[in-house]
């Protein structure tokens, strides 16, 4: 029995738009899922992937939150809940604020979903199988003073959400996407941000599910003239972690800065990609991607900066750092540049090793024992993509590193 | 009353001995200070005791009382009561110096404050407490922040690689008195390790060692010192070398 066919056609077919979905739902059976062979996957364990674990969830099952869940709420000015993809409601809204949901939506790029991700398999299961988008606005000049947190829990289904957040003209806010549970699910979230003229959108996805979970997620952010977008993805979670993290810089002096982090344990795989496509000129991208493998976990960077013919004065850079935390352990790191305007300004740099020995001597010198000097210097090297959370939030996540790391077995 | 002990020590750094059997005693309050030329082994003698990675001991003893350190971790050696100011202090981004120092066993219960004071009696900013450890400072500063560690984790014995490189005249004056205060507030031994007599006019040495190539070649009182001024290392060195 094709278990996981048979509930998507179920699910698609009780919905208004099924004919829409039925056609994403074909390409997808034309397309089927991808190989190691495609160059874009050859990091992920597709052998190991197979849709028939996974049932499409026909409603939402909904659990008790995490207690980080809980504090993450506790912070929050607004809550958006989303289950197994479905919008549940929020509080009551702060001024300036609307959240909507769509059953049928064109991408922010003004295409439809379909012809925007053409090539991406997950994302076009998405386009069948999301129970609908959830729309987030915030009003031309509004600040939005305390956090939105939009809270993502899966229980054990495959779950396909979609968000797209606008931020109109001049507007700022603050926006945690969080995602939890989902013990032996497929999580295929999609999301899109459309940053306004001279708004401010600083963002983090905090992706902590269960360890047994694959999750393959694509972001994109489009930025309009000066508009700024600080994107933080923090991936804790999964067995499979995949994270497409795309911006698009349409308007000229839009700056994107995308911190990208993630600790491996167990046999994760941690597998980032990154397109800065910068499409004006004067346009900033700086990506930092740092994260520590243990066990026989693995990570892979890939990022590609793309500046078109006329986006003078760009700048764009790319850093990626990785820590070996045991001799089983592996990481890839993968730039690329494809650059058509020849007034720009371009840096990478990257490096992959163990901790220094040397520090650790340094520390241990002092009396501070190997397990805690191992310790302090995975929580120092982490610092830095903290130091740029809001602070509440940073505290909350520095409390969950430095807990994964006492089960981590540093092996060195 | 403790007693530091080292006997016949040889050790091979990158493949090269070093030390040659070196030998030294000393207790606790006592001031010891070694001198010798460049390359003599002076340093490799206190990162050896410290148990930097790539030291390789071939033969030789190290004990503080009558037990052998040198079969321990260096957290243990650490903890057993030996501290090592070093010339080079490595950075360490991202790791605070309280935390460091918390982990270090250091008594939290207002450690911060204890800090700022320890800071004041070098010369030390306080401000430079609250930056990731060594990372941003200048040779000086590290040499003070080291002197700081030391007198809030309060060693037995405490040994000090050319803490004297980097500090200016008054700086060095308070690192000196700070030591010595050290040799009766707890009773600490220093074991200095320096080009210079400066360090030695606020800090009275019980010892004088010279070293060269790898063993100490003559001991004697704080006058030892007035020789080397005089003559240099050249009446030490072995002959025929």
């Amino acid at each position: 029995m094709k278990i996981f066919a048979d509930s998507a056609l179920s699910f698609i077919s009780e919905r208004p738009d099924a004919t829409e979905r039925s056609r994403a739902w074909s390409i997808f059976e034309t397309l089927g899922l991808p190989t190691t062979s495609d160059e874009v996957w050859r990091y992920a364990p597709l052998g190991e992937l197979d849709l028939d674990r996974f049932l499409v969830a026909p409603t939402s099952t909904k659990s008790a939150d995490s207690q980080f869940a809980s504090q993450l709420r506790d912070q929050a000015g607004l809550v958006v809940r989303v289950v197994d993809g479905y919008y549940e409601g929020s509080d009551s809204l702060p001024d300036g604020v609307t959240v909507e949901t769509a059953e049928r939506v064109s991408s922010l790029s003004g295409d439809s979903i379909l012809a925007r991700y053409e090539s991406d398999t997950f994302a076009i299961l998405n386009d069948a199988l999301t129970p609908a988008t959830t729309i987030l606005r915030v009003a031309n000049d509004v600040h939005v003073e305390r956090p939105i947190v939009v809270l993502n829990t899966t229980s054990g289904v495959a779950s396909f959400s979609r968000t797209q957040i606008v931020l109109g003209r001049g507007a700022s806010a603050t926006i945690v996407e969080y995602f939890e549970g989902g013990h032996n699910a497929l999580v295929v979230p999609l999301s899109e941000y459309e940053v306004g003229e001279n708004a401010s959108l600083r963002l983090v996805t905090y992706q902590r599910l269960d360890s047994s979970a694959w999750h393959v997620a694509r972001t994109t952010g489009f930025l309009q003239r000066d508009a700024r977008l600080h994107q933080a993805v923090i991936g804790m979670g999964a067995h499979y972690n995949r994270s497409r993290n795309d911006a698009e810089l349409l308007g000229a002096g839009s700056h994107n800065e995308l911190r990208t982090t993630f600790m491996g344990s167990g046999a994760q795989v941690h597998d980032f990609r990154t397109h800065q496509f910068h499409k004006a000129p004067r346009t900033q991208s700086t990506l930092l991607s740092k994260g520590a493998v243990a066990g026989e976990s693995r990570c892979v960077y890939t990022g590609l900066i793309e500046i078109e013919k006329g986006a003078k004065r760009t700048d764009a850079r790319q850093t990626n750092h990785n820590l070996l935390l045991s001799p089983h352990a592996h990481a890839d790191s993968v730039p690329n540049l494809d650059i058509r305007e020849n007034d720009v300004m371009c840096a990478h740099a990257s490096s992959v090793g163990p901790l220094d020995e040397l520090q650790l001597w340094y520390l241990e010198s002092r009396g501070v024992s190997r397990r805690d000097a191992q310790r302090l210097i995975i929580q120092g090297f982490f610092y830095e993509m903290l130091a740029t959370l809001p602070h509440d939030l940073a505290h909350l996540v520095e409390g969950d590193v430095t807990s994964t790391l006492e089960l981590m077995k540093v092996d060195q | 009353m403790s007693t530091l002990t080292i006997e016949g020590l040889r050790v091979e750094v990158a493949g090269k001995e070093v030390l040659k059997g070196f030998d030294l005693s000393m207790q606790s309050g006592e001031v010891h200070v070694i001198m010798g030329p460049n390359g003599s082994g002076k340093s490799t003698l206190a990162h050896a005791l410290s148990g930097r990675p790539g030291y390789k001991v071939l033969e030789g003893s190290v004990k503080i009382d009558d037990e052998e350190i040198l079969g321990l971790s260096p957290t243990e050696r650490a903890r057993h009561g030996l501290f090592l100011a070093m010339q080079h202090p490595m950075e360490v981004p991202g790791v605070r110096p309280v935390d460091m120092l918390v982990a270090a066993g250091a008594d939290a219960h207002e450690l911060r404050e204890r800090m700022t004071l320890e800071a004041q009696s070098v010369e030390l900013r306080s401000d430079v407490l609250d930056r990731f450890v060594n990372v941003d400072l200048s040779g000086g500063e590290r040499k003070r922040a080291e002197v700081v560690q030391l007198a809030i984790l309060r060693p037995k014995f405490a040994m000090l690689d050319e803490i004297d490189s980097g500090l200016d005249v008054d700086a060095l004056g308070a690192v000196a008195r700070r030591l010595s205060r050290a040799t009766s507030e707890w009773n600490c031994g220093v074991l200095a390790i320096t080009h210079f007599r400066r360090l030695l006019q606020e800090l009275t040495p019980t010892k004088i060692h010279v070293v060269t190539e790898g063993r100490v070649v003559a001991t004697g009182g704080p006058e030892l010192a007035d020789d080397l001024e005089r003559d240099g290392y050249e009446p030490f060195r072995p002959a025929n070398s």
